[in-house]
């Protein structure tokens, strides 16, 4: 049998950094623009496309530019059962956009998705790396504002 | 090197150590499919098609990637293997275009060559086709992706073979696509005379700018359904 | 049976920013015993005699897993503690990760002295960037005290995905590649991380290791059933009046939990297991929490007499084909069939055909997806058809 796996590819070490490297720039810049993924690809020796596939895999990761805030609500089933829904619906009244958009004056970028891990406290949301759990409609203005 | 003791399709075999089912299989003239598996690539393992029933194993195994073991004893082509191939090629076919007519690779296309072995006819379930413009910037290679199965071949080969890294594999899930740098149509300086990624690809999604009908050769295809 | 606190005994007693409060709780004794005298292979056979199994889904021997990797003759090894949790209904890993970051810590560097490796990682889901500091702050403590002299750890972050708690899709995230699944064999405790003999396990897994150690695997194995040694960490979400984590000796009935602890009312189904769980109808309540019969991770999703089954699988499916990594056929394309008919459930349709179309589809993915989650993303659909039959054939009259 060859190589297992692609253990042919395995010997880039160097490539560990990857993952980080990509959070700090969308920490960052708020994206992946082409420049730092073409940055990352020579210093790491990787070739742009095997780049490109690592940052559109991961969720947290974007490729277009994203609000200052980044807003995810749980959709899962514990948090369902919960009326994810309504606050879904009020986060969209609140802001204007929808999931997937970002609002004209970038504050905001809206996601839905899935299990944050604090199912027993739902439903429950992230901004940015912060989390909100037991969500009502009326916390989420509040929430909200405390955001620029 | 170690001899391995084996039993496919109740034939008591031995071959050595480290082969794989799928090889072992090979050499003794059992005929089990593969779509991204090729003895010049190191094993892939993404089409599943190559899956065999092992005994005292739970879930079948995939022959391409599978060493052999001392004592094992393998049915390459039970009922329960052929109707999981049969529906995992049906599945293949229910996001795939579906226009063989108009295809230039149609009489060697491996995937329509193993549909027609498995008497799988027109896919029953509804799901989207995978629909991308074909690219045809390049002088030397055709990519029409919605005919792409995913087998991954291409990446391999480009990258095993020629020593390039011209694709990748990007976004997840059932939106998984072979990319060239930022999933750009493919248009590379390195991808001059080199056909190496259209010879391993199984279907017609890569292929030359060629003279019309070139790639039709060969024996009519029947598909049944 | 009655719940009992091995896994988190310190959680609530300890100031998990302070090592002096857990060193007053017996703290680093089993990582002191293992080092002074004991031999590696009476560690992993002290782990096997405890019959501890792997707590993050799958139920694997961990002292067996142990042995594999320590028998392995390279310099080079890892320990990987998995902290992913992406599992939809659990959260008992943060829970722990919370409120006891050193009983991790002493667990990771006992196996790292077990099997001979140098170095850990420890993979952080996104979601718990908040974790981040609480146990840099730990390790840093614990290397102070000198307590990780041969031992280092490192903590790894994922990005979003749920795949990559399945281990080899782990280990190459740690490489810095998509979040992928590796055919096998070859099993991490022979190629793992970098190709090197690699042991990767759950959270609530190792929490247990420092007091195996510390009392003797004999001890351990007194607790549970036959083939479920110990305590187990569940997490109890959705349709209860006291949702949380409750840690309970293995062989405890489901009822126990959901109706006893929980306190849950009307209840129709309980999922066991997270997203690919098996969907328990309230007839069979009094089963037990054990491998033998149902556990998983240990998600508890109950549902009551108001939900809707389809609702519910439907929603599953979904997650399930978004989170599905892309690399094998029968889950690529089979989830986004299953998603595309439940949908058509859902919205109250559904066609004659439906049924079998999806047993179909859900026997190839079984058999012969290459991982996990391809494998068992098919048993909530399973399950329901076998419980709740009559719910799709209703619909489908109706249209
Ligand atoms: C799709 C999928 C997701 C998984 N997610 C997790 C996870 O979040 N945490 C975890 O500990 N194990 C998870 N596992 C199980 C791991 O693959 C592995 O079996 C486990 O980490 C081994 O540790 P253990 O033996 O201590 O349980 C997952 C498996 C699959 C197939
Ligand atoms: S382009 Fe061809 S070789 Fe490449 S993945 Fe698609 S089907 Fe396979
Ligand atoms: S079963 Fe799904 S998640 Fe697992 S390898 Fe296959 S496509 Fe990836
Ligand atoms: S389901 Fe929303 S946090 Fe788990
Ligand atoms: S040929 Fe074996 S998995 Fe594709």
């Amino acid at each position: 049998m060859n190589k297992i796996n692609g253990e042919i590819y395995m010997q880039n070490k160097e490539q560990k950094e990857l993952l980080v490297r990509l959070g700090e720039a969308q920490n960052k810049f708020g994206y992946l623009s082409e420049k730092v993924m073409i940055e990352l690809a020579e210093s790491l020796d990787m070739s742009i496309s095997d780049v490109y596939g690592v940052a559109t895999f991961y969720s947290f990761f974007s490729i277009r530019p994203q609000g200052r805030n980044i807003i995810r609500i749980c959709k899962s089933v514990p948090c369902f059962l919960k009326n994810s829904q309504v606050i879904i619906e009020t986060v969209e009244k609140e802001i204007g956009i929808k999931p997937g958009e970002t609002t004209p004056n970038g504050k905001f970028s809206f996601h839905l998705t899935n299990c944050i891990g604090v199912c027993d406290k739902a439903p429950a949301m992230m901004i940015n790396s912060e989390v909100y759990i037991d969500l009502t409609p009326n916390k989420i203005s509040q929430i909200l504002k405390a955001h620029k | 090197m170690e001899q391995i003791a084996l039993t496919i399709n109740d034939r008591q075999l031995s071959a050595s150590s480290g082969m794989t089912i799928l090889e072992v299989a090979k050499e003794n003239s059992i005929d089990i499919p593969a779509l991204c598996y090729r003895q010049e690539l190191s094993p892939i393992g993404a089409c599943r098609i190559c899956v065999v029933e092992v005994e005292r194993s739970e879930t079948l195994v995939g022959s391409c990637h599978t060493p052999i073991a001392q004592g094992m004893v393998i049915h390459t082509h039970s009922k329960k293997v052929l109707q999981v191939r049969k529906t995992m090629v049906e599945l293949l076919l229910a996001s795939h275009c579906g226009n063989c007519f108009m295809c230039d690779k149609a009489n060697i296309c491996e995937l329509r060559s193993i549909a027609t072995d498995l008497e799988v006819g027109l896919p029953r379930f509804q799901v989207k086709k995978r629909y991308y413009p074909v690219e045809d910037a390049s002088p030397f290679i055709v990519r029409d992706l919605t005919k792409c199965i995913l087998c991954r071949r291409c990446v391999s080969a480009c990258n095993e073979i020629k020593k390039e890294k011209v694709f990748g594999i990007a976004y997840r899930g059932f939106d998984s696509k072979v990319v060239v740098d930022f999933d750009q149509p493919i248009d590379k300086d390195v991808c001059r005379d080199c056909d190496v990624c259209i010879s391993f690809c199984p279907t017609g999604a890569l292929s030359k700018h060629g003279e019309i009908g070139e790639e039709k050769k060969g024996e009519p295809l029947i598909i049944s359904g | 049976m009655a719940q009992q606190r091995i896994v988190l005994r310190n959680c609530g007693v300890i100031d998990p920013m302070q090592i002096s409060t857990y060193l007053d709780r017996d703290g680093f004794k089993a990582l002191k015993k293992a080092l002074a005298g004991v031999t590696q292979e009476q560690i992993i056979d002290e782990i096997k005699l405890s019959g501890l199994r792997g707590r993050g889904g799958a139920g694997f021997p961990c002292g067996l897993k142990w042995e594999l990797a320590g028998k392995a003759q390279v310099d080079e090894k890892y320990v990987i503690c998995n902290a992913d949790e992406g599992e939809i209904g659990t959260f008992k890993d943060r829970y722990i990760l919370e409120r006891d970051p050193f009983t991790l810590i002493e667990a990771m560097a006992i196996a790292g002295y077990a099997i001979g490796a140098k170095r850990g990682y420890i993979y952080l889901r996104a979601e718990y960037h908040c974790l981040l500091d609480l146990l840099k702050n730990a390790i840093g403590q614990a290397k102070e005290g000198g307590f990780l002299d041969q031992f280092d750890i490192d903590i790894r972050e994922g990005a979003g995905a749920y795949i990559c708690g399945e281990e080899s899709a782990l280990m190459d995230s740690i490489e810095g590649k998509r979040g992928e699944v590796r055919y096998r064999p070859p099993f991490p405790p022979s190629r793992g991380l970098w190709g090197k003999p690699t042991i990767i396990n759950n959270v609530e897994t190792l929490m247990n290791i420092p007091q195996i150690i510390f009392n003797g695997g004999h001890w351990f194995s007194q607790l549970g059933t036959e083939q479920s040694k110990g305590t187990k960490v569940f997490s109890v979400s959705g349709d209860v009046k006291k949702p949380g984590v409750y840690e309970l000796v293995l062989g405890s009935r489901l009822r126990e939990l959901v109706e006893g602890l929980a306190l849950a009312e009307k209840v129709k189904m309980v999922q066991v297991g997270g997203a690919t769980g098996r969907i328990i109808p309230y007839e069979m309540i009094d089963m037990p929490l054990a491998f033998e019969s149902i556990l998983g991770a240990g998600a508890i999703i109950v549902f009551n007499e108001t939900r809707d089954i389809i609702d519910i699988v439907y929603r599953v499916m979904e997650f399930l084909a978004e989170e599905c990594c892309g690399k094998c056929t029968p889950c690529r394309e089979g989830t986004e069939v299953m998603v595309e008919i439940l949908e058509r459930f859902s919205r109250g349709g559904g066609l004659e055909t439906d049924i079998s179309l999806l047993e179909e589809v859900a026997s190839a993915m079984m058999l012969s997806s290459l991982c996990g989650l391809g494998q068992a993303a098919p048993i909530p659909v399973v399950n329901s058809l076998q419980y709740f039959r009559s719910v799709y054939e209703n619909r489908i009259r109706q249209n």
